[in-house]
């Protein structure tokens, strides 16, 4: 059976961290979001797969290859513009010949979610589960089993089982999809959606490990919850007089320096320089070629790679991209915040700082928790700053 | 041996084979070439063998160090991918036990664990002997007077190939495809046993697993290029990962000074041949403007045959492949003048690598395409580090500058990235240059020889006649050439004390009405409004931007050859490694 992977799209709401990979390639715990998916269908035994790519796909392929390093053979469709999941779905048409299943490539999962759906034998499912937060999903209506409606993000409530965009579907499939895209239908939900109940779905419910991370601040949520680390694996050198507890991995060639504490579960990539005398508390990933200098904490994180941060800065629930640079005296709360992402407010309860990649912060710069500051931004000296910046913003 | 050869893209520098023939076993292993054990073979009647190439990691290339390696006894035999990481306190502790070692490699203990676990049952005493490894496998063994062949995977990439009457076990696919279509592929932590009439899988706990063939369906090449529609396309992405294995390796040994521990040369001399000659070029900028020691440069097939000075510097020769015949002979001149000598290469253990007193690898991984592109990035990155090193090491650089310099160096690979993100514009500029005759890239200071670079590289692969020059020299010759129907690329790098000077030549050039392609950094308006497109780059320290600036050109030339249909990855004329004089 072959595995279709959908991976074409940037996911807009999570910019600024998509502007230079698409959301499946945002490292969660120090690995690509489809890494797990990849994963999660190879421990299944599929080992036939088809990546369907589009915005920034070089990223995409460049890390997969070929497939060998994950012991499965991939190979690549192209959606030329992303004109939404049905149309990507039919990129795929001409190598699909029978019964197979089809994954959204920007969720993490377990092995689990996989071995749900295959234990079911008919030709079409669904895999749904339950969700806090069903207005930003596919809301489905189920009747002794069978997907009977699909209402996409809808605005009042409906029910809590929501879509996982995981399917198994037949070939058939194809010709509903392209009725459905010449009718101006974007999603596969909303094709589904018109076809319902006629195709007969069945709605498999999953036990497994399904997490979405919709806005910036969910990255977090979603680091902390993809750790599953076990022991220490460090490869690196640690100083003596360096205290680690719980499970903490170190990378080749990473140097951590003398009174440096670090409490587990945290990951820190290959080639970093951490320390003297860095605190780093849970659940914290931090990537290659990071520099944390002397007298900084880091609480609850995500520091992606070559990150360099000045010494005395505080950090919390922050999620921080490729070479920002740092000054010293840095300070980035969390808390209760109004965030603002594409003209719509959200309450967030416990939100950090987000920093957008090449970013560079002046000395001693204050951002109030839930601050947004885009993509190769600059901050001056001592600025305070709040709110939603742009990409390219100049702060004095 | 069709097998074998299939994978030499995976690199290598020594291989062997191991064959059951009549129930005795029989191993052959040379350094080199694959040719050089195809020609040491005799005919084999066996039907149940291992064969391997190897990329030295542990142990440098040699014929013992090459696999397959064999048990005290002779009657066990395995190859091994992926790197063990406690063999050091295995190999103790088998030695104890009496286990003898013939090599330097991490691999070895491998087969004295599988001995040592032997009892009737190769695939149980497999994976009894690979819950002792820690790191990374994937591992073949064959036993004398057995057609079975055992193997464990984790980590590192194994698939079964499925025959009639036959079977197969590869790294990839690729080897397997001149035989058969039918594939398994093994999974992380599972075990098999291979036989000609069948194949049994079984995971971690010993429990047999089923899993259905699948059928491959593409050709061999496609299989290593992942996508990609070239090589070269696929290797200029691997660029930023290509920088950071090359630090990853090396800032150790720069910042601790492992690297020319003595700095005791009065002056230093850069010898390379093609596009290495052009990091070197690099490296005499980086070298004087972090070093302040006098550098000079010399062609490797020049030097070799030329008379010497009296003062003996430190020659640092540069070779991507470690073979090139100019480059090795220039080595051994070297050294009879008494000269210290220095080897930049990719390849650990190549023929250079023996010529010289010390070696700085780059970690770039094995390249394909014939042009240069992640390679050549590792060697200017070699440049800078070493010009750190002297620099750090003659007291030309302060603690605190050479730290900030390491510093921009670990820069460089979200550099690469960036200007990868922006690749589209660099295929939408590549329309100014496909269709011209001859081509002209221009700049200055530390990005003359990048220019240079650029220019070789567009005429490698596209055939356009291409030049590079000191953006200061035209007006003395090549102003004469130009024309509206002569592309020029210019870069100019603002915060570069040339800049000024830059601007001024390129207004020359479109005084001529020559269409300019202009290279310069993200927001550059000045540069922008003189040149007819803009390729940006992300912001740069200008002593580092050639890392940059090289990737954008790197990704032109690409795309110009694309356009005009050309042999992409094996252009005509060329080869990769350059091992005539």
């Amino acid at each position: 059976m072959k595995a279709v992977i959908l991976a074409a799209g940037e996911g807009t709401r999570l910019r600024p961290f998509t502007v230079s990979r698409p959301k499946v390639m945002i490292p969660i715990g120090n690995r690509p979001i489809l890494e797990y998916v990849v994963r999660a269908v190879a421990a299944n035994g599929i080992t036939d797969i088809i990546l369907v790519v589009g915005y920034m796909k070089e990223r995409i392929m460049s890390f997969f290859g070929n497939g060998s390093r994950f012991g499965v053979r991939i190979s690549y469709a192209i959606q030329e513009k992303q004109l939404g999941t049905a149309h990507a779905a039919l990129a795929v048409r001409d190598q699909i010949k029978e019964d197979f299943i089809m994954v959204a490539g920007d969720n993490i999962i377990d092995a689990q979610v996989i071995s749900d759906l295959l234990k079911h034998k008919g030709s079409m499912a669904m895999l749904v589960t339950d969700s806090e937060m069903p207005s930003k999903y596919g809301v489905v209506q189920i009747e002794s089993g069978k997907v009977m409606d699909i209402i996409e993000k809808p605005d009042k409530k409906v029910g809590n089982i929501i879509n996982t965009g995981i399917y198994r579907f037949s070939p058939g499939i194809f010709d509903h999809l392209e009725k459905g895209v010449m009718a101006g239908k974007s999603g596969i939900t909303h094709v589904l959606h018109s076809c319902m109940p006629r195709l007969r779905i069945e709605a498999v419910r999953s036990t497994g490990r399904w997490m979405d991370a919709v806005y910036p601040w969910d990255l977090v949520r979603l680091n902390e919850y993809a750790f599953s680390l076990s022991g220490q694996q460090t490869s690196g050198a640690i100083e003596s007089g360096v205290t680690m507890r719980g499970p903490v991995y170190v990378g080749a060639g990473s140097r951590i320096r003398a009174g440096c504490y670090i409490e587990g579960p945290v990951s820190i990539g290959e080639g970093c320089e951490i320390g003297p005398y860095v605190t780093i508390f849970p659940t914290t990933s931090i990537g290659n070629g990071v520099h944390i200098a002397p007298f900084t904490a880091i609480n609850n994180s995500m520091i992606m790679n070559n990150v360099s941060i000045g010494s005395h800065a505080h950090i919390s629930r922050a999620v921080i991209d490729d070479g920002c640079r740092i000054m010293t005296g840095f300070s980035a709360p969390s808390g209760p915040a109004q965030v603002r992402v594409e003209d719509d407010f959200f309450k967030v309860e416990k939100a950090g700082s987000m920093v957008g990649e090449f970013t560079q912060i002046g000395p001693k710069v204050v951002l109030s928790a839930g601050t947004i500051v885009g993509a190769k931004s600059r901050v001056g000296a001592g600025a305070k700053v709040s709110g939603s910046l742009e990409d390219r913003s100049i702060v004095v | 041996m069709e097998g074998l050869k299939r994978l030499e893209y995976r690199g290598y520098d020594s291989a062997g084979v191991a064959m059951v023939e009549d129930g005795r076993l029989t191993i052959l292993k040379k350094q080199g070439e694959l040719d050089v054990l195809h020609r040491a073979l005799p005919k084999f009647t066996g039907r149940t063998g291992i064969g391997h190439t190897r990329w030295a990691t542990c142990g440098r290339p040699s014929d013992s160090n090459a696999h397959p390696f064999i048990s005290c006894d002779g009657k066990l035999a395995i190859v091994h991918n992926g790197i063990i990481e406690n063999y050091t306190s295995l190999r103790e502790r088998l030695e104890s036990e009496g286990h003898r070692f013939t090599s330097e490699t991490d691999t070895e203990v491998v087969v004295h664990l599988l001995e040592s676990h032997y009892s009737g049952d190769l695939r149980q005493a497999l994976a009894e002997t690979v819950k002792d490894i820690e790191g990374t496998y994937a591992i073949a063994a064959v036993l004398e007077g057995s057609q079975e062949i055992a193997a464990a995977r984790k980590e590192n990439p194994l698939v079964v190939g499925l025959g009639v009457n036959e079977n197969f076990l590869a790294s990839d696919v690729t080897a397997l495809l001149s035989y058969t279509n039918k594939v398994l592929y093994i999974m992380d932590g599972e075990t098999l046993s291979l036989t000609p009439k069948g194949v049994a899988v079984y995971d971690q706990e010993g429990i047999e697993v089923k899993r259905e063939p699948s059928a491959v369906t593409w050709s061999a090449e496609d299989a290593q290029k992942g996508g990609f529609e070239h090589f070269m396309l696929k290797e200029i992405f691997e660029g930023p990962n290509a920088i950071h294995n090359t630090l990853l390796g090396a800032l150790d040994l720069i910042e601790n000074g492992e690297v020319l521990p003595r700095i005791d040369f009065p002056s230093v001399k850069l010898v390379a041949c093609g596009s290495s000659f052009h990091a070197a070029m690099v490296g005499k900028y980086a070298m004087e403007e972090f070093a302040g020691v006098p550098t000079t440069l010399e062609l490797a097939s020049e030097y070799r045959y030329s008379p010497g000075a009296r003062e003996a510097p430190l020659v640092i020769l540069i070779t991507q492949s470690g073979e090139t015949a100019d480059t090795l002979a220039a080595a051994r001149e070297a050294r009879r003048r008494g000269c210290r000598t220095l080897a930049v290469t990719n390849i650990v253990g190549s023929t250079i690598t023996r010529e010289v007193d010390e070696v700085l690898y780059t970690r770039a991984g094995p390249e394909i395409g014939v042009a240069a592109t992640k390679t050549f990035l590792t060697q200017l990155l070699a440049m800078y580090l070493l010009a750190i090193r002297v620099g750090y090491g003659n007291g030309t650089l302060s603690h605190d500058s050479m730290r900030s310099a390491l510093s921009s160096l670990r820069q460089s690979s979200n550099m690469v990235q960036s200007v990868l993100n922006h690749i589209h514009d660099i295929e939408e500029a590549s329309r100014m240059v496909d269709k011209a005759v001859h081509c002209f890239f221009i700049g200055r200071n530390i990005n003359y020889p990048t220019m240079m670079e650029g220019a070789l590289k567009l005429k490698e692969i596209s055939y356009i006649h291409a030049e590079g020059f000191a953006a200061g020299e035209l007006k003395h010759g090549p102003l004469a050439l130009l024309d509206s129907s002569t592309p020029v690329i210019a870069v100019a790098i603002k915060g570069d004390h040339t800049y000024e000077k830059m601007l001024a030549n390129i207004s020359e050039v479109a005084a001529r009405d020559s269409p300019v392609l202009g290279v310069g950094v993200e927001g550059d308006t000045d540069l922008s409004r003189l040149c007819e497109r803009m390729v940006y780059v992300p912001p740069v320290k200008p002593v580092f931007s050639p890392i940059p600036v090289t990737v954008a050109l790197q990704a032109l030339s690409y795309y110009v050859a694309k356009r005009r249909n050309c042999s992409i990855d094996k252009p005509k004329n060329l080869a990769k490694s350059v091992t005539v004089e």
